[in-house]
């Protein structure tokens, strides 16, 4: 299959939403739909329809089990039953369960809930009619975004609104600790999965073949998120490779014809988690959730969030997808239970997850408040006046006209109406001040005594933490356009700092910023350079840059260059003093030293009000990202000793990456400034 | 070659069999189709337009009765219009459509000398340049065939054959064997791009049974004899092979031993490879064959497995020493009725697992159960499954759902008692298992179709429709997810290439200690959709691609042929590869047998 061609491929600007709580708006009885017969089209369907205790019976019976537990006993001198009453118990704590009366109350539940806060839940629902026809003939694999607990909960409603089959779907233990909350989920479908991986060779022998049941005897379809967590960034998180290839092996051995993945992208007008993403990106530790903590949520009753959007992608088909790259026959010998993926099989899954990535990148929509917050945010670094709501509707209509013909799809119908929901919808976070210019709103924040173990980095002052969150959650709905301009951003950084290029020069240059920024703006290595040429493509047309004499230059529009440098720049001084603090640092050294270290170094900079240093360079998630980026490139190495995370560093490597990214780097007083090195120093 | 047995019983040998199919055969079997030209599917519309189809004659027990419900379901499932006229073949092929014959006059001139009946006549060579495939039988109803042989040739003994290999040999030209002509895989056609002339040997006036063997138990018989003539002239002495291919009537013994073939009665009698005792076979190079009537030797790697299978690419196939069996004094046929197909499969394997097979033991899934009901004369959908038993019984009692039911046939050979034993033993596993014996009419009646079932492709070809098998062995743990994966992928490829109206379904023909066999049924209406070989060739790839990726086989019993060659290489690897090349190099130097079965030669 071409990938190359799905990155090139424009936006399609004709997408069709339609509002599925609207039919909700208008029943006289939410209660006569929750309670309908239903007829759910199942995924795959099975001679005998399965249970979950039919699930639970036949993995604990599988000969891989069996001889597992058979082998345990031998080698332990237990007798075998002792083992398969830890399996039931395992699967007791994995597996799903369905309770038809239990989706009818949350059905009711939510309908009020929604139709409470939200204006509406908007689908391309043609889509899912043409999914749903599909259905039956093999495994079905929704895979959503993650961007708030809402996900699974609002893709399980709309399973139930259209008659598929709610999915079992991958859920964190995280919930399980929620009184009531674990047991509801898992009646809705969920089941569990261990977070980390812990050496418990027996738990994971189960989960696996747990999946492996699922694919192959299951008839529901499966849910599971590829990023594996909620993207605290709302932007999307590398893929992760464990559940897909779980999922994958019963078509790698030929145990079923196909599996469908079906990319969803969910956009929030308003994130539920918003305020707590912030503080987490700044590091205040995730308040375990608990059922308190959830009912406490229920003041979120009294807000409003917008719409949200799911944009059901089209199904990859694996089997087109891998097609010949793929024997599968080399399975044929040996029973299939003695056998696990080749490496050559492993190999070929990032592409597929990384695909599907990229298809729930292309899925999402923007909103007026994205391009509201990418305005503010520029006027804000600008230290430019702030906009009345004229000025801003004639900035966001322009962003908006930028953005459409980078192949964003925005949803809109009219701004300046879409700008008053803003305010409304946003008001925790966006106002009028007295000037009847829209701002930021500022809360003062006491934070109280901090139990500093739990403290993921540097300890930020009250003061700090009050400038910085409404900058950091205003990034929040920045971060999803940057999808659509970062690589011009790249560009343009580029050839500001270095002058005229010729295209092979560039490609070098955008290369060597687009893979550091890998992880950042989640892209696979082998489309880097599609990429580029669509990127320098929309940079010709937008007059960001020019061409002439097979060089590129500067362009003239500098409305746009500035936004687009404004936007890069925090990740720019995220990354740059993140290799400062390496540079200085011991050989080796812990993972959240160095994090502290670099929050300190930016917090000095940020109250150094002269010059404008985005609150967003201090959130974890990019200092990490820059981490990994350069554990890929071998600069860093990962040590874990005794749960703590620490890296070896490769410092003359080190020093030839963070010369060439400081090329880049807007000047700033944090590289020069000798003496904050020598407090730094004296720190260590 | 041993001396033959010395002989109590007074019976005139060699016996020279008068074969039921004539050296003309175009006289009895159909020359653009299957099996007997007084045989076949019509469709009779009468004035009120009230459709009828039959079996024309009597030489099967379904011959001259109207099938009721035939009509309808050839219109529901495969949406045939069967009130316009079926499409008409072409008559039969004259002169002028083919290329003179290339045999060169000196060539004829020492066949005459040799005493070597032979004939350039357009038809016969025409009849002998195809088997049974669909591309076989389209391109005869509606075509030319690229290539077609110079020369038949009716050797009638072994050295006959030594004399035509030696001619050919010493003047470089192509002979292919010719025996039933049954062969789907287009193991008979002639390679079309060969410059050399083509002889066609056809083995069928080689037919004698030369002797029979009581205290071994075996018979030798030349090649060419037919299975039903085989079977007729045993039987007449209380003997019988055991060996039935559902083509018996029609295919030859050298074809088996060429093919590998099986028979329906495997479990009781054996494969061919388990039947072949000794085997002679006229290479370029000289005769291949043992010095001794053994049963088994340790003696280096066994050619007779270099024979078997060598699809004529290698020599001829002359004599044949093949087991015999006294003609057993029980035959007792028996069905069982499944839930569904999965319970059916694992009833199966646990059947093999104890090794108590009957004769044959075979599983229609649900389609095909309600497509032997369709077959039936007259009496309603159920009736004649449910034998005595109702309807209401099997759904609402045992809560079987018509949609999943699957029935079982069984044939049990051999002495009463043991016949006795048998049946119980497998009934009351069925039993376990959940499901419920259905009589004997419907077990035989089963096995009369099995020989009926290949005639309906004509008929279909007359309506735009496209009827072929395809089989394949696998191991038992990977039997139902095969069938299953294969059935899906035929049916979004028939999708894909905007086939609407197709059936496709299966059954398991054959158990073995470690896996079965799966034989498919592909029914799809190609109007409209452009050439139907072409679309079926697309699909029956995707199925076999399928099939390889499940774990099952290229063939379990038609061979490779041309048809198969691409997933030759990969399921013998690149050493069995080479090594079947030297094996040919060193048999053939000159590629007389030049087939191009199994692997495309390189001219
Ligand atoms: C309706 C139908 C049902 C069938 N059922 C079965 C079945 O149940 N089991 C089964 O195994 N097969 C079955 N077949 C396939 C076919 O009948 C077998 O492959 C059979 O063995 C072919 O024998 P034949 O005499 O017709 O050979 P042909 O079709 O004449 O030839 C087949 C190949 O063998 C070569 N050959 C033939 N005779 C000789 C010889 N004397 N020496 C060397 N090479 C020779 C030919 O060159 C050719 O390559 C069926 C086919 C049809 C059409």
């Amino acid at each position: 299959m071409d990938i190359s061609r799905s990155y090139r491929k424009k936006m399609d600007v004709s997408r069709k939403y339609e509002d599925f709580l609207e039919f909700r708006r208008q029943e006289n009885s939410n209660f006569l739909w929750v309670s309908r017969t239903l007829h759910p089209q199942v995924a795959y369907i099975q001679e005998t329809p399965p249970t979950p205790s039919l699930h639970k019976h036949e993995v604990l019976h599988s000969p891989k089990i069996q001889e597992l537990l058979e082998k345990l006993s031998i080698a332990q001198n237990v007798p075998k039953t002792y083992f398969e009453k830890q399996v039931k118990e395992i699967l007791d704590e994995i597996g799903y369960n369905k309770s038809i009366k239990i989706i009818r109350w949350l059905g009711m539940v939510l309908t009020k809930i929604c139709l409470k806060v939200s204006s509406g839940i908007y689908i391309n629902g043609n889509k899912v009619q043409q999914i749903r026809s599909m259905m039956g003939n093999c495994p079905v694999i929704f895979v959503p975004s993650h961007r708030s607990y809402a996900d699974f909960i609002l893709m399980s409603y709309m399973c139930f609104t259209y008659e598929i089959a709610i999915p079992a779907i991958a859920a964190g233990m995280d919930f399980q600790g929620m009184w009531g909350m674990g047991t509801m989920l898992r009646d809705t479908g969920a089941f569990f999965m261990r977070r980390s991986y812990n050496d418990d060779s027996l738990y994971w022998t189960v989960f696996k073949q747990y999946i492996y049941q699922l694919m192959t005897r299951g008839d529901l379809p499966l849910e599971f998120f590829i990023e594996g967590t909620r993207s605290r960034s709302n932007k999307s998180l590398m893929p992760k490779f464990g559940l897909i290839s779980m999922i994958l092996k019963p078509f790698f051995f030929a145990q079923v014809p196909d599996v469908l993945f079906v990319p969803v992208s969910i956009s929030y007008d308003r994130i539920l988690e918003e305020n707590l993403f912030a503080y987490e990106l700044l590091g205040v530790p995730k308040p375990k959730e608990t059922t308190s903590g959830f009912f406490k949520s229920l003041k979120i009753l009294k807000e409003h969030f917008g719409s949200i959007f799911f944009h059901i992608g089209e199904p990859i088909s694996s089997k087109e997808f891998f097609g010949n790259s793929i024997d599968r026959s080399i399975h044929n010998i040996a029973p299939l239970h003695k056998q696990e993926l080749t490496e050559q099989e492993k190999s070929a899954i990032p592409p597929l997850a990384f695909e599907i990535l990229n298809k729930q990148q292309q899925g999402f929509v923007l909103t007026i408040f994205n391009l509201v917050a990418l305005t503010l945010n520029n006027t804000y670094t600008n230290k430019d006046k702030l906009p009345n709501i004229l000025e801003l509707k004639h900035k966001v209509q322009w962003l908006k006209g930028v953005m459409e013909s980078l192949g964003a799809y925005i949803h809109c119908d009219d701004v300046e109406r879409g700008i008053r929901e803003c305010l409304v919808v946003h008001r925790n976070l966006i106002c009028f001040n007295s000037d009847n210019e829209v701002c930021l709103v500022e809360n003062q924040i006491q934070q109280g005594k901090i139990n500093t173990v739990k403290l993921k980095a540097h300890q930020l002052t009250d003061q700090v933490m009050t400038y910085s969150v409404p900058f950091v959650e205003l990034q929040l709905y920045v971060n999803p356009t940057l999808f659509h301009i970062v690589n011009l951003a790249i560009l343009l950084a580029v050839i500001q700092k270095e002058g005229i290029l010729n295209k092979e020069d560039l490609w070098d240059r955008y290369h060597f910023l687009r893979s550091l920024y890998a992880m950042e703006f989640v892209i696979p290595a082998q489309m880097e350079h599609t990429v580029f040429e669509s990127a320098l493509e929309h940079a010709i047309a937008l007059n960001i840059l020019r061409l002439a004499a097979n060089k590129y230059d500067l362009g003239t529009n500098e409305e746009l260059q500035n936004l687009l440098h404004n936007s890069f720049k925090p990740f720019l001084v995220s990354y740059s003093t993140v290799m400062l603090v390496l540079q200085n640092s011991p050989q080796t050294c812990e993972q959240k030293t160095i994090l502290a270290n670099v929050q300190r170094l930016l917090e000095d900079a940020i109250n150094d009000r002269e010059e404008f240093v985005h609150p967003y360079t201090l959130n974890l998630d990019t200092l990490n990202n820059c981490l990994n980026s350069l554990c890929a490139m071998l600069i860093l190495k990962k040590i874990i000793r005794e749960n703590v995370l620490s890296f070896e560093i490769d410092k003359r490597q080190l020093d030839v990456i963070k010369r060439r990214l400081d090329v880049y780097i807007p000047s700033l007083r944090i590289n020069e400034d000798l003496l904050v090195n020598q407090q730094l120093q004296n720190k260590l | 070659m041993p001396p033959p047995p010395s002989q109590s019983e007074k019976i005139k040998e060699p016996i020279f069999v008068k074969s039921v199919i004539p050296k003309r055969r175009q006289e009895l079997l159909k020359w653009n189709g299957w099996g007997y030209n007084d045989s076949k599917f019509v469709v009779n519309v009468d004035e009120k337009q009230n459709i009828q189809v039959y079996f024309t004659g009597k030489r099967y027990p379904i011959g001259e009765v109207p099938l009721t419900h035939l009509a309808q379901w050839a219109i529901d499932m495969l949406n045939i219009d069967l009130t316009k006229p079926p499409k008409t073949s072409q008559p039969l092929p004259t002169e002028s459509q083919y290329p003179e014959s290339k045999i060169p006059q000196s060539i004829l001139q020492q066949l005459e000398n040799l005493g070597i009946s032979h004939s350039i006549d357009v038809v016969d060579r025409v009849v002998r340049a195809h088997g049974q495939t669909l591309h076989d039988v389209y391109t005869l109803r509606n075509s030319v065939f690229e290539r077609i042989p110079d020369v038949v040739v009716w050797p009638t003994c072994h050295d006959d054959v030594v004399k035509l290999v030696n001619l050919s040999n010493e003047n470089n030209i192509v002979v292919i064997p010719y025996g039933g002509g049954t062969a789907v895989s287009g193991a008979v056609e002639c390679p079309t791009n060969e410059p050399r002339p083509i002889i066609s040997l056809d083995t069928t006036q080689m037919n004698k049974i030369l002797w029979l063997d009581r205290d071994n138990l075996v018979a030798c018989c030349e090649s060419g004899i037919i299975g039903q003539d085989l079977e007729r002239e045993l039987g007449k002495m209380g003997f019988t092979t055991g060996h039935e291919p559902d083509s018996y009537e029609f295919s030859s013994l050298g074809g088996w031993v060429a093919t590998r073939a099986s028979g329906m009665k495997k479990n009781t009698y054996g494969n061919i490879e388990d039947l072949v005792v000794h085997v002679k076979m006229v290479t370029a190079n000289g005769v291949l064959e043992k010095n001794c009537q053994v049963p088994r030797l340790s003696c280096g790697p066994d050619f007779n497995h270099v024979i078997l299978g060598s699809e004529g690419s290698l020599g001829v196939i002359t004599e044949v020493v093949i087991k015999i069996r006294p003609l057993p004094k029980c035959r007792k046929y028996g069905s069982i009725v499944f839930p569904n197909f999965e319970t059916g499969v694992k009833f199966m394997r646990e059947i093999a697992k104890r090794r108590l097979q009957p004769a044959s033991i075979r599983l229609m899934d649900n389609e095909q159960f309600k497509f032997g009901m369709i077959l039936k004369p007259e009496e309603g959908y159920f009736s004649l499954v449910l034998d005595g038993l109702k309807k209401f019984y099997l759904t609402k009692i045992k809560g079987f759902d018509v949609d999943q039911i699957c029935v079982m046939t069984l044939l049990f050979e051999g002495d009463e008692s043991d016949v006795k034993l048998s049946e119980k033993k497998l009934y009351e596993i069925a039993k376990q298992f959940g499901a419920i014996p259905a009589g004997e009419t419907n077990g035989e009646r089963g096995y009369m179709l099995t020989f009926v079932i290949a005639y309906v492709r004509d008929l279909a070809l007359e309506y735009d429709v496209v009827a072929e098998s395809f089989e394949t062995s696998v191991p038992w743990d990977r039997a139902i997810t095969l069938d299953r994966n294969v059935k899906q992928v035929v049916t979004n490829e028939c999708k894909r290439l905007g086939i609407t109206h197709f059936i496709i379904n299966s059954r398991v023909t054959q158990t073995y200690d470690a896996g079965c066999v799966i034989y498919f049924y592909l029914g799809f209406n190609h109007k409209g959709l452009g050439d139907p070989v072409v679309l079926h060739n697309k699909l029956e790839t995707k199925a076999r691609d399928e099939i390889i990726a499940c774990g099952g086989s290229i063939s379990h019993h038609h061979g490779v042929g041309k048809l198969r060659r691409r997933w030759y290489p990969k399921t013998v690897s690149n050493v069995g590869l080479n090594l079947y090349l030297s094996v040919k190099k060193e048999l053939d130097p000159k590629n007389i047998f030049a087939t191009n079965n199994l692997v495309q030669s390189k001219l």
